[in-house]
């Protein structure tokens, strides 16, 4: 395979058949378009490229920005359309909730603008609206900007009926599958690809998957939300169901751990929806002697969802911890094992002591630069506890006062570091605001 | 007509006790009329507590500030007064709100004057010593006049600053955008206010920085606070000495008791205005969404009715976000820097502490099938303003005696109040309610103290205003004594507390 552009790697996915042992439909083939192994990593890389190519083609002298609303898959592969073609790339969005992939973002060079959260006083009358701002700066006169307006732009879908709808039934030997599951964002895949389907078969039957209102899983949209969304046309499903968060994740488990496709969540709830929705249908085939086939699209790769994993199952990402730390340690424990020293107490020590104690500021750099004891050293209370993990940094014969803000986390670290054996470490009572309070000096730099 | 589409309210106790003596309802407002609105000045007390537990998960210190533009009531106030004074203050934003605050027991060190200012409200809050936040240089120079002129002391005074969205911590390549807000300084202008603060320093002494964002996303504030954080650090190393950092409010309540019921009947308005279904609202209002060409556009012009995380929870879980520029959590951002910590919570802080009574006055049929009812009420939109904040809840029906035998089951109903105005409905929604009241019954609008109860009413067509009533728990029984009749120190009737 030799291209003279990353471009022509878009499209032509795979489609792999899921284990039945793992799916457990007995009379259903169950298959998985891989559209997370398009170049830029999703299934939006056919629209994004369909919908920007006119602009991008003719803007290239001018200059220019793209723009669109979109807080993941589309603005990933824009960005990267946009770069290519030496312009800019801005995303425009108030759903930038996985903090991956606006980091990623970034480092594409992309632009970030997030739309102010909703008002807590309601006015009725406000004309503010961000979005309002949005629409008019993009026809202003002499403006730039390159809108490719994926909630209502036909090309969207487009790019589906002309891909991603022919590769599967190429791959399904000519024959439409009898079932096509798609979790609904813009609509774009699920409108397209059952476009295609049904001119092969108008008997396919449409599974639309979406959000449960209540929860939040990347790329899919609402029950209520997909109102919203120009491209949607109920008349394309023939039934809307909801997933959760957990049933993404579920399914997103078993696809990587049993069946070696790196899917993200909105993969996993498009193959933890199929699976719920056809048991039913495979159950009704018992005895018939019957097949039939489903298709669900894999939208995207699991590394940019970390966090998101990480903060619905953290137990799923936990690592096991080794001899005593922070953590660890009980309230008993810091009361038994844990010295402090008052504010004069340890005022004296700092003049008088012999030796005198090394005082270790545990507060944000930020902080310790705008007031802190005179003499005393900065060490982050997070990077004291990875340099504590693996053993005392400092020597036996030094005396430490430590001190954070109220002289709390301060008596933990004591407590720990006189059980891993150093003689004198003290945490200072009452913290630096006891200092404070207590009139003693502190200084700035 | 298919499942009723409830929206019923979050009662909490004491609040569901009070709403279970129907008959002490009855008499209050057989005695006092239609509407009548009814205090729970303990409650107060008890949200302040709070909002103090979250100050102590954080080790914060500083003040809660009970916005007074809330709720107009005496017992409110009067209550806030007698509480713990370094951890309790009032904010007031007129120079009546001020009078009151004093004439409550609010010594003037307890007081943060914010809002529009005239020359009388500026003295009067230099005057008893009140903190003034202030919201521009011209007000600065304004006070520092006053100052001067009439030989005041120093007065305190915060920085109100708003446009963070320009400022330069907004990280690589993003930039989050705000709502304008006509109140405060712009931080780019910062600089000229420091300048002015030290200018008149024989008059004023700085000692905060404030902000109050309208909205509900917390990054937004989080970001806000933490620039606030750095200013700070601008501020001492100029050699002023401010201690705190004052956020404003706008925590939120929670109003409606299940997060289903709210999904339900927001989708189903969606619907409806699509087409999809019958209108949920007179006339087929959307509330602010509209239909173009089949696809929902505009936003909802809604309180968000069910909040998983309000008031106290909000605040906590704002103070525990990660920070953008300095990687701590404001919580911690705040203390690591030896900071104080003012809010301003208005209706977050009155969650809870009352409801408003009006009397069935009318049902009606229409003849129609959509909206089959209309129920008018001894009240009128101004009275019980939920419709102008967009807080939808349904009212709790307090029969007079036993119901009957065959009153039917849930009942979509129009409430509509008692001016003579085809716009004076109490709700624009249809309102389900488990039967049909009878004339003579009460509806309770519920959680009523923040902002509804009194903010809009009016003597337009010279209809009676609602008296306010302050009630408290004794035993099983409830006392009550008018609102201006109301002191802390004894209970409602005269006896010592």
């Amino acid at each position: 395979m030799r291209y003279d552009s990353i471009t022509e790697a878009i499209g032509n996915t795979p489609l792999v058949r899921i284990d039945p042992a793992v799916h457990g439909l007995r009379n259903i083939d169950l298959y998985a378009k891989l559209e997370m192994l398009n170049p830029f990593g999703s299934v939006k890389d056919r629209p994004a490229w369909h919908m920007a190519r006119p602009h991008l083609e003719g803007a290239a002298e001018g200059g220019g920005t793209v723009v669109e609303l979109s807080s993941g898959n589309t603005a990933k592969a824009l960005a990267l359309l946009a770069g290519l073609h030496g312009l800019r790339f801005k995303s425009v969005t108030n759903r930038m909730r996985v903090p991956e992939i606006k980091e990623l973002l970034l480092l594409l060079g992309a632009e970030i603008e997030e739309l102010p959260g909703r008002s807590e006083c309601l006015d009725p009358t406000d004309t503010d609206d961000p979005l309002t701002h949005f629409h008019q700066a993009l026809t202003e006169p002499g403006s730039t900007y390159l809108h490719t307006d994926q909630y209502f732009n036909p090309r969207n879908v487009e790019a589906h009926a002309e891909g991603t709808g022919p590769e599967i039934v190429k791959d399904l030997d000519g024959r439409a599958p009898d079932w096509f599951v798609a979790c609904v964002g813009t609509a774009g895949s699920s409108t397209g690809v059952a476009r295609v389907l049904r001119e092969h078969d108008p008997e396919v039957r449409v599974l639309g998957l979406v959000a449960h209102k209540s929860d939040f899983i990347p790329g899919i949209r609402t029950i209520d939300e997909v109102h919203q969304v120009g491209l949607f046309d109920p008349a394309t499903y023939d039934t809307v169901e909801s997933v959760t968060s957990g049933e993404a994740i579920d399914g997103m488990l078993t696809l990587i751990r049993r069946c070696g496709l790196l899917t993200g969540p909105t993969g996993g709830a498009a193959y933890q929806g199929a699976v719920r929705h056809l048991r039913d249908a495979d159950a009704a085939l018992e005895g018939s002697g019957r097949r039939e086939s489903a298709v669900f699209i894999v939208c995207d790769r699991a590394e940019s969802y970390l966090s998101y994993v990480r903060d619905r199952r953290p137990e799923l990402l936990g690592r096991a911890s080794r001899g005593p730390t922070l953590a660890t340690l009980t309230d008993d424990e810091v009361r038994a094992g844990g010295r402090s020293a008052a504010v004069n107490e340890a005022r004296h020590w700092i003049t008088e002591g012999d030796p005198r104690p090394l005082v270790v500021d545990l507060r944000s750099p930020h902080a310790y630069a705008a007031l802190h004891i005179e003499g005393s050293v900065n060490i982050v209370d997070e990077l004291f506890e990875e340099l504590v993990r693996g053993g005392l940094p400092f020597s036996k014969r030094t005396p430490v006062l430590l001190a954070c803000p109220v002289g709390e986390r301060s008596l933990r670290y004591a407590a720990l570091l006189t059980r891993r054996g150093h003689p004198d470490v003290r945490s200072l009572a009452g913290g630096i605001v006891a200092w404070r309070d207590a009139g003693a000096p502190l200084v700035r730099e | 007509m298919d499942v009723p589409l409830y929206l019923r309210p979050r009662v909490d106790q004491p609040l569901a006790s009070l709403l279970g003596a129907a008959p002490f309802l009855h008499s209050l407002a057989d005695a006092l009329g239609s509407p009548l609105n009814v205090l729970l000045p303990e409650t107060v007390a008890a949200n302040v507590e709070r909002f103090r537990a979250v100050y102590r998960r954080h080790h914060l210190a500083g003040r809660v500030y009970f916005a007074h533009k809330a709720n107009r009531s005496s017992s409110l106030v009067r209550r806030l007064a007698a509480a713990e004074p370094a951890a309790v203050g009032v904010d007031v934003a007129s120079l009546e709100e001020l009078r009151h605050a004093l004439g409550c027991g609010f010594t003037g060190d307890r007081v943060m004057a914010t809002g529009p200012k005239d020359p009388e409200f500026l003295w009067l809050a230099a005057r008893v010593g009140a903190t003034v936040n202030l919201d521009s240089l011209r007000e600065l120079e304004q006070l520092a006049g006053l100052v001067r002129e009439y030989g005041l002391g120093r007065v305190g005074v915060l920085l109100r600053l708003s446009g963070f969205e320009c400022a330069d911590h907004g990280g690589a390549g993003t930039r989050m955008l705000s709502r304008r807000s006509r109140f405060g300084t712009p931080v780019r202008d910062v600089e000229e206010l420091l300048a002015a603060v030290e200018r008149h320093a024989d008059a004023v002494e700085l000692t905060g920085l404030s902000y109050h964002l309208d909205t509900t996303g917390l990054e937004e504030k989080g970001r806000a606070l933490e620039q606030c954080v750095l200013l700070m650090d601008k501020c001492r190393a100029r050699g002023l000495a401010p201690r705190a950092v004052d956020i404003g409010g706008g925590f939120g309540v929670g109003y409606i008791a299940d997060g289903e019921e709210w999904q339900r009947w927001t989708t189903a308005l969606s619907e409806a205005v699509l087409g999809g279904r019958p209108p949920l609202t007179w006339r087929g209002h959307g509330y602010g969404l509209r239909n173009e060409g089949g696809t929902v556009r505009g936003s909802v012009a809604l309180y968000p009715g069910h909040r998983p995380n309000a008031g106290p929870g909000y605040l906590d879980e704002l103070l525990s976000l990660p920070a953008p520029v300095l990687g701590r959590g404001p919580g911690t951002l705040l203390l690591e820097h030896l900071h104080d910590l003012h809010i301003e919570p208005g209706r977050s802080l009155v969650d809870q502490c009352g409801l408003s009574l009006a009397r069935v006055l009318e049902v009606r049929g229409t003849g129609e099938d959509a909206t089959p009812y209309l129920v008018r009420l001894g009240m009128n939109a101004g009275d019980v303003s939920l419709e102008e904040h967009g807080v939808l809840m349904d009212p709790v029906l307090l029969p007079r005696g036993e119901p009957g035998k065959d009153d039917e089951g849930p009942v979509g109903v129009h409430l509509v109040g008692n001016l003579c105005l085809e716009a004076d409905l109490i709700t624009r929604r249809l309102v389900f309610l488990p039967r049909l009241p009878r004339a003579g019954d009460l509806l309770a609008f519920v959680n009523t103290a923040g902002y509804a109860m009194d903010f809009h009413a009016h003597h337009a067509q010279r209809q009676p205003l609602a008296r306010t009533v302050a009630v408290e728990r004794e035993g099983g029984s409830w006392r009550w004594c008018p609102d201006e009749d109301y002191w802390p120190i004894t209970h409602p009737g005269g006896t010592p507390a």
